[in-house]
């Protein structure tokens, strides 16, 4: 029978034992001769030590019991009769294996739900939204964007007249069933956008440099497309289902730091682009039903956005590139050309909306 | 301890008994460092999760390499539990997540830019979840067979640390010895190895005459230059700074910017010698004599090591560049080149971005971490080991609610 000595503690206190260890059935622990404790070898592993003495510890039961093996020559037999001293071992390599592998498995699924999942189960939950919260969303919305723009109506009452009509034109051809409050405003950004709840805001900066009212028209049409498909609401489902998912994977709920804003961007980006050609998809329909092309909203995007291709940058826009949605609406001629949507001179009434035309031609990058 | 049994083959005790009183850590920098180099890549492959596995075999390091009294440490948390907790924690702060966000559009319809104070709720949480991290990573650390622990409430905690921040940011930095001694009395009140309690003897106002000088060199002198500035202004009927004045108003706020930071290190390592010799852990007490130049040294290095990183991945990133435009060199515009190119170009800039970002890690876990530690343990002397004999166990293993909490708030705390 091989013995040596060593120094155990029961885990109950913390003193010091001497003890004699015995190589038999078990690992048996013998103290004054009466033998306190036995260690089957297959539950004995490392225990961490830094002073060059080998530690002891084992799984089955007192988990903080430890033996300090003091001569180093019956260490060595000790180890020999242990199968799984370093099983489980974390930094081991087959434990990191498992790690690496189960980590991608997770990313891979948390990326496929981000790039698939969130758009879809947002598509879903979006008509159960109820049109309440929708409009309490609009009111916030609305408090921010008459805070950063100059959002003051233009009210020209011929001006006005002009763009009821037009606005009741495309109303009955998008097929819209909430109520729509459009305004022209005084901003000189080049913009229109659409809130949540129903209210559509067309910037006197896009008026100034439309060219026909079936550009405007267009534009209106695609910021109506938007409110039919309630895109504020499914934006803002996919992009806290966003920040909740790559809060998962980077460890950080709330969702900051570089890395996860660079995820966001791309995976927000990528939703935002299917949006805005949804919405693109119900402008092109409606022209139509209207008699007119679409394509002059697409030159108007064009002139004012400039040629956008940025290579990978791309992934990172917001919006499809002005040029492809340019060829996309020059491919959708109506069936048959129906007369213009405004005379020559609601056209001039409506350009007029905001006073004579203004100076400012300030340019910001655009969001139709 | 009884005679053994003089058994054949067996010597009970080991040769000489290592000296009680005595605290010590061993320096394997070197491992310390091959283990965050490999820890770096790991967390690259696996997206960031192998941060829980990370962390741990950081403490398991840094706990077992220390020994007191011939016996090192031994941190016994896992990886797993780590990551368990964390499961836990999103379970818990998703839904408050939703009802803060769901707060916040109501408030924003109120007013615009208003949900501000909501973050003072996550602050609290936060002292919780820093408070319940401590209770965790203290009952996995194990000293001859007996584990420490830690009473007491986390929310009783977080809330009374988060008034005092308040009071310590009202009083410019003035009451901050008060907080800290009031926040390690209330951790140490509720600390326990075994049946052995833990207390805190340091007093507040030792802190706070130790430090008051630093204080005054910081916080105290900007205050002076915004009294001198209002003053030459109000000489001036409060239209502008007279010229001459302001110039030299202009280099001392220079100047002491420069310096301010330097303060930093001193004040930490007074903050540290004024801790050590509070704590007690029955009859254990200790004593520090930390220099702040030695911390200093350490941020110092920090501060170089990342430049000499950024210098280096600067150098490769250009030479990687260079080559590109060579190659490439014909083609006007990043739109004109060929489909291959911009996606090796891109994969080459994120691969970049993350290498820097990992290299940078690696630099500042090593020094705020293994060197500060380093630093720390070794100034320490130690009395009354002794006290510490026959205690028995207490106190069960807490769960990793608190650090998973602590990671997805990104708090943290010691």
């Amino acid at each position: 029978m091989i013995e040596g000595s060593a120094l155990y503690y029961d885990g109950l206190s913390n003193k010091q034992h001497a003890v004699t260890l015995r190589i038999g059935a078990t690992l048996e622990i013998v103290e004054d001769g009466l033998m306190i404790a036995g260690w089957p070898f297959e539950w004995i592993r490392r225990a961490d030590s830094s002073d060059g003495r080998i530690r002891l510890r084992t799984t089955n039961g007192s988990d903080l019991a430890r033996l300090v093996l003091i001569d180093e020559t019956f260490a060595r037999s000790v180890l020999e009769a242990c199968p799984r001293l370093e099983h489980n071992d974390p930094s081991g390599t087959t434990s990191t294996g498992r790690i690496v592998f189960w980590s991608l498995a997770a990313a891979t699924s948390l990326i496929l739900i981000g790039l698939y999942g969130i758009p879809f189960i947002a598509e879903r939950l979006t008509p159960l939204i109820p049109a309440s919260f929708e409009r309490r969303l609009g009111e916030m919305a609305d408090s921010q964007v008459t805070t950063v723009f100059d959002a003051t109506p233009c009210q020209n009452p011929d001006g006005v007249r002009a763009f009821g009509k037009l606005i009741g034109d495309l109303q009955k051809t998008t097929g819209l069933s909430v109520p729509i409050t459009a305004t022209v405003v005084r901003s000189g950004v080049p913009n229109a956008i659409a809130l949540p709840g129903g209210k559509v805001y067309l910037f006197r900066g896009l008026l100034e440099k439309a060219e026909s009212a079936d550009e405007i028209a267009g534009v209106l049409a695609h910021e109506l497309g938007h409110v039919k498909h309630r895109d504020s609401v499914r934006i803002l489902l996919q992009a806290g289902g966003t920040s909740f998912l790559l809060g998962l994977l980077l460890g950080d709920v709330t969702g900051s730091g570089a890395a996860i804003f660079a995820a966001r961007t791309l995976l927000d980006a990528s939703h935002s682009r299917g949006a805005e050609a949804a919405a693109d998809d119900v402008a092109i329909e409606s022209m139509n039903k209207l008699g007119r092309s679409p394509q002059p909203m697409g030159e108007l995007l064009l002139r004012i956005t400039g040629k956008e291709d940025r290579g990978l940058l791309n992934f990172i826009a917001s919006h499809p590139l002005s040029e492809a949605r340019l060829q996309r609406m020059s491919a959708s001629p109506p069936a048959v050309p129906g007369p213009p949507l405004l005379d020559a001179g609601e056209w001039a009434a409506l350009k007029q909306i905001c006073g004579p035309s203004g100076q400012n031609t300030k340019t910001q990058n655009p969001k139709t | 301890m009884h005679d053994p049994i003089a058994l054949p083959g067996s010597i009970p005790t080991s040769a000489a008994p290592p000296p009680v009183n005595r605290i010590d850590f061993v320096n394997e920098g070197g491992t310390f460092l091959r283990m965050l180099a490999r820890g770096a890549l790991l967390l690259l492959v696996t997206f960031g999760f192998y941060r829980f596995w990370l962390s741990t075999s950081i403490r398991r390091h840094l706990w077992s390499r220390t020994s007191v009294a011939g016996e090192n440490f031994e941190y016994t948390g896992t990886g797993r539990e780590l990551l368990i907790g964390f499961l836990f924690a999103l379970a818990i702060l998703v839904p408050i997540y939703i009802v803060y966000f769901l707060i916040g559009i109501e408030f924003e319809r109120l007013r615009a830019f208003t949900s501000l104070p909501l973050v003072l709720f996550m602050a609290i949480f936060g002292q919780f979840a820093i408070y319940r991290a401590r209770r965790y990573r203290l009952t996995r650390t194990v000293w001859r067979g007996v584990r420490f622990w830690m009473s007491g409430s986390g929310w009783v905690y977080g809330l009374r640390a988060f008034g005092m921040q308040i009071l310590v940011a009202l009083s410019i930095g003035l009451a901050y010895p008060w907080y800290a001694a009031w926040r390690e009395r209330y951790k140490m009140r509720h600390t326990f190895y075994g049946d052995a309690p833990g207390a805190f003897e340091g007093r507040a106002g030792q802190l706070f005459r130790r430090g008051i000088g630093m204080w005054m060199m910081t916080i105290g002198m900007a205050l002076v230059f915004m009294i001198a500035a209002i003053a030459m202004s109000a000489a001036n009927g409060f239209s502008h700074l007279p010229r001459s004045g302001g110039t030299i108003l202009g280099v001392l706020i220079a100047l002491w910017l420069i310096a301010a930071p330097f303060v930093y290190p001193y004040l930490k390592a007074l903050e540290w010698r004024w801790w050590a010799q509070g704590v007690r852990i029955g009859g254990v007490s200790m004593q520090s004599s930390l220099r702040g130049g030695q911390l200093l040294k350490i941020y110092l290095k920090i501060l170089g090591w990342v430049l000499l990183v950024l210098i280096g991945w600067g150098v490769l990133a250009g030479v990687v560049a260079g080559l590109f435009y060579v190659s490439f060199g014909e083609f006007k515009s990043f739109a004109d080149l060929p489909l291959g190119a911009k996606i090796a170009s891109g994969i080459a800039i994120v691969a970049g971005y993350l290498l820097l970002g990992l290299t940078i890690g690696v630099v500042q876990r090593f020094y705020s971490q293994h060197e500060v530690w380093r630093a720390v343990v070794g100034s320490l002397t130690i009395q009354g080991v002794a006290s510490l004999d026959g205690v028995a166990a207490r106190g069960e293993a807490a769960n990793a609610l608190g650090e998973g909490l602590a990671d997805g708030l990104d708090v943290a705390g010691f």
